[in-house]
């Protein structure tokens, strides 16, 4: 048996050995690559799950990529403390889009990332009903009427409520209070996923069946199905900017969705920093890539046709 | 005696649901989820403290950060190797080509040409897929999660093998690891050792460590005493045993330690993407989060073809060396040789991989991911649209006819009176110590303050055991007592046991939609193969003369099973209910990702909301402490059964 063992390690030892002098060397790949590289550096962007999130992020990353030669990497990633966590570490520099209203908060506090405002696109959350229903019940879509269609909304899922479905964990909502300060008889539901609420309201719609949960604009399921809107349920108008401080009785507020960056990448004076301050675009040129995505394009693709189409507007964003 | 017991069973659970009518919606405990009790908030701001502190305190300075910086350094130093592009690079220091010529090389090398025929092919599957990148990332890391359990998990095993006392002092720790749930962990982790490869890592090993320990003081306590004994007697030193003989003979069975260390840390891969772990769990949890089934599928195979690469190479390095024919002098010679030119083949694959394009980064025109991709979505779309009347009708079945009428009773009931009924249970089933333990563990989960949350978990923890059992005995008796039946079955039930629940969460959400249901099935799917696996394990201990016995008294196959077998397997069957209920619990948590609510969901979202960190680490806490009352009633009655 040693006898057996012996040539095989020996062999790999020198495999090893072999590998280690090999890169040591140069190789013609490497040095083909060498050229792509200016002096912008080497960045990492923070990908979340969401669509409009791709489409920003990606069209950032095609542009640093191609204009500026950075080196990219995109690193798929939970939202909220998670990511925060990574910039103070040091694995991540560009959050490009935050719903959070502040939570990062206690980072930014210690210096770990930087605001570096808005990125164009304006948050708007609410509570919908699938649109059919504004129809056959017209006055729903008044907060003060949810409470009679209660039964309606009744499932397996409910406990002899309405099902109020809200999106992932990870979203600002504050659908529990609405529902208890609003004394309405529904039960509220975590759907864990944005795909679920899609699916909800598509299968409501399509069968004509009823359906009431969390949704918000920019998202590209208002292109899918463009009466959505329609649906929108108006609470009175909202006295509040910290989820935490809502009374449940208000609307939510329309919120500017900030860019956020790494102390590492604010100090530098790389070409990307000024890129990312730049970077400013409204929802529908978001919703016009993240469309795209969702119906099959590659984010590289999708990215690319809208810069494309908009020389002028990245090299105002370049400072050129 | 037996009668008596179970009277007073059901005379408590019959009392216990009539009280349960009268004085429902009483002191449920019910809080919003986004309140904090003022022991969450105290935690949340401990937590924030900790977090403020990472650059500050010095044990963060002198301990914690220096562990993080040498394993992420340790991680990264493999995926500079073959996953990420080296700086100033497009691609890794060995391309995709050189990988495969050096893992069909070292499985050449340590088992057979056809399992080094196999993990090629497995391989280039997951290039295939457009994997080929996460796969790398999934190697580095449980290369690394490996290499370090082992360097832990070894001496450890030997030590625990070789002194009684050592074993007496691990075993309470082995015990809890075993029954931990990895959710429950991961966070307390990263809050220490931040998000990243670290953190991943460092979970990876608390799953994988005492897997090795088990198994490796096994093998050194169950050898055969006679040569052990002669070494002694002959005047070896403790240390020369061990190294001449303990070892050398407990070898086999503990690579048999190591191919399952690997597959703890493999089945890890996945949900370790919540934490930052770089791999093949990203496109899994994004596949979850925007429900792409086809793409959660993709990754899924890959998971899979990696698992079975892990596996067959290290189950096969073992088998190898089960042969007693003494090699002949020419085949060491010819084995020499053929080792030889693999390893030149090796090296000059790796010196491709470096100068062509086409062996460095995977070539675009070699991939099916996107047509398998639609594929899988066409069919599911297909299922969704034509089969729904049958998978809303088994949903709304099993929820109006057990889980809203237990939830009803759990959750909706004082808390005073499930804690009675609990501890009620324990001292009939285990006796009065259980009886004590379990009010103690309950009462701590109701001063945390999540009691109601921890009812809903445990509503479908019950469920999904309930269901795990009917499929998981149906099962194992049948392969219990047909031999075909073990044969066909046996892969398959190995297969998903390494198949992490995440994978097959993303269909059963599409099939289901953002269900408690969907949290359950996904739990019975993964408990069930090794229910089926101890049942059937308990069947065939029968001793074959009562079943003989039985047959010749003219009994017929359902007697044999049900007075005979059945009974004879008891003990066994306990035991495997304890497991199917651990493994439920552990996954019905991760279900409040779709839909499941409960404890599961307050851990995740303490992830992601800064302000409910403090409740999310507690909702952890409560999850083990649901196991362990489980385990200990469960456990009791095994031992009180026998």
């Amino acid at each position: 048996m040693k006898s057996l063992f012996r040539p095989s390690s020996a062999v790999l030892s020198a495999v090893i050995a072999a590998a280690l002098v090999v890169s040591g060397c140069s190789s013609s790949v490497n040095d083909s690559a060498g050229e792509a590289s200016g002096d912008c550096g080497s960045w990492a962007i923070a990908m979340h799950a969401w669509n409009g999130y791709t489409a920003s992020a990606q069209v950032v990353a095609e542009i640093a990529k191609k204009e500026l030669g950075c080196t990219i990497t995109q690193t798929t990633l939970d939202e909220g403390p998670i990511t925060y966590d990574a910039m103070e570490a040091g694995t991540i520099d560009v959050l490009i889009e935050d719903w959070g209203g502040g939570r990062w908060k206690e980072w930014s506090d210690r210096g770990a990332v930087i605001d570096v405002g808005d990125g164009g696109n304006v948050g708007l959350i609410g509570v919908y009903v699938a649109p059919w229903m504004v129809e056959k019940y017209p006055d729903i879509v008044d907060s003060k009427n949810l409470g009679k269609y209660a039964d309606l909304f009744k499932n397996a899922d409910s406990g002899g409520k309405g099902a109020w479905y809200e999106g992932p964990p990870g979203y600002t909502t504050i659908g529990e209070k609405m529902v208890s300060a609003n004394k309405l008889n529904f039960k509220v539901i975590f759907a864990g996923s944005e795909v679920a609420l899609i699916d909800g309201f598509t299968k409501a719609e399509a069968n004509k069946t009823p359906f009431i949960g969390y949704a918000w604009q920019p998202w590209t399921l208002h292109a899918k199905m463009p009466n959505l809107e329609k649906g929108h349920v108006k609470f009175p108008a909202n006295d509040w900017t910290d989820a935490a401080q809502a009374s449940g009785l208000t609307d939510y507020p329309s919120t500017p969705l900030i860019k956020l960056i790494s102390k590492k990448l604010n100090d530098s004076n790389s070409s990307f920093t000024t890129l990312i301050k730049n970077f400013k675009w409204t929802n529908d040129d978001q919703n016009m890539v993240a469309l795209d995505i969702e119906n099959g394009t590659t984010p590289e693709a999708a990215a690319q046709k809208w810069i494309d189409a908009h020389a002028d507007q990245v090299k105002a964003w370049l400072g050129k | 005696m037996r009668v008596r017991k179970s009277y007073l069973l059901l005379g408590s659970v019959v009392l216990w649901i009539f009280l349960a009518r009268i004085l429902n919606g009483r002191h449920t405990l019910q809080i919003a989820t986004y309140e904090n009790t003022s022991f969450t908030s105290f935690v949340g701001e401990r937590a924030l403290s900790i977090r403020g502190n990472r650059t500050e305190s010095t044990v963060f300075i002198y301990f914690f950060n220096p562990i993080r910086g040498v394993i992420d350094g340790f991680v990264q130093a493999i995926r500079d190797l073959i996953a990420v592009p080296a700086p100033n690079s497009v691609i890794p220091i060995i391309g995709w080509l050189g990988v495969v010529g050096i893992v069909a090389f070292v499985v050449f090398a340590t088992s057979q040409w056809q399992t080094a025929l196999l993990s090629v092919c497995l391989l280039l599957g997951c290039g295939a897929l457009g994997m080929w990148q996460f796969t790398m990332d999934s190697i580095a890391l449980t290369l690394a999660a490996v290499l370090l359990s082992l360097a832990f998990g070894l001496p450890l095993g030997i030590w625990a093998g070789l002194s009684d006392r050592a074993l007496k002092v691990m075993t309470p720790f082995l015990d809890l690891a075993q029954i931990l749930p990895t959710l429950v962990y991961m966070a307390p982790i990263a809050l220490v050792f931040m998000i990243g490869a670290a953190s991943a890592t460092i979970a990876t090993m608390i799953y994988a460590i005492p897997i090795c320990i088990r198994i490796t003081s096994h093998a050194i306590r169950t050898l055969n005493p006679a040569p052990v004994e002669a070494s002694v007697s002959m005047g070896s030193s403790s240390s020369q045993t061990l190294r001449k003989v303990q070892v050398p003979m407990a070898k086999q069975m503990i690579v048999v330690g190591i191919n399952q260390t690997v597959m703890a840390a493999l089945s890890f891969v996945v949900i370790a993407a919540l934490i930052g772990a770089p791999g093949l769990g990203n496109p899994v949890v994004s596949a979850l989060i925007i429900r792409n089934v086809g793409q959660g599928f993709v990754a899924g195979i890959a998971v899979v073809f990696l698992a079975i690469l892990m596996d067959r190479s290290t189950s096969a390095a073992a088998k190898r060396q089960e042969s007693f024919i003494p090699p002949t002098a020419q085949d060491i010679k010819r084995k020499r040789l053929t080792l030889v030119i693999a390893g030149v083949l090796a090296i000059i694959s790796v010196v491709i991989s470096r100068t062509l394009l086409w062996a460095a980064i995977w070539p675009q025109e070699f991939m099916v991911a996107r047509q398998v991709q639609e594929l899988t979505n066409n069919v599911t779309a297909w299922i969704l649209g034509n089969l729904f009347i049958f998978t809303d009708g088994l949903k709304d079945l099993i929820s109006y006819s057990i889980l809203n009428p237990l939830e009803t009773i759990l959750s909706q009931s004082p808390w005073y009176l499930t804690v009675s009924m609990i501890i009620c249970l324990a001292l009939v089933m285990g006796g009065v110590r259980t009886g004590v333990l379990a009010g103690v563990l309950a009462m701590c989960i109701v001063l945390s303050g999540l009691w109601f949350e921890a009812m809903l978990t445990l509503t479908q923890t019950i469920v999904g055991t309930l269901l795990t059992m009917i499929f998981g005995m149906a099962l194992g008796i049948w392969v219990g007592r047909s031999d075909r039946a073990q044969r066909s079955l046996r892969p398959l039930l190995d297969a998903a046991q390494t198949l992490p629940a995440f994978v097959y969460l993303v269909p059963i959400l599409g099939l289901f939609g953002p269900t408690r249901f969907t949290a359950i099935l996904t739990g019975v799917i993964y408990a069930t193969p090794v229910v089926v696996k101890l049942v059937s394990e308990g069947i065939r201990a029968v001793p074959p003369t009562l079943i003989e016995a039985a047959t010749a008294a003219g009994s017929t196959t359902r007697q044999i099973i049900t007075k005979v077998q059945l009974p004879a397997a008891r003990k066994t069957i306990v035991l495997a209910t304890n497991q199917g209920l651990i493994y439920v619990l552990s996954v019905v948590v991760i279900g409040g990702f779709v839909g499941g609510g409960g404890l599961g969901y307050l851990v995740i979202v303490g992830n992601s909301k800064p302000e409910l960190q403090g409740k999310g680490l507690i909702a952890g806490a409560c999850i083990l402490l649901l196991g362990v009352i489980f385990d200990r009633i469960m456990q009791a009655r095994a031992h009180r059964s026998s």
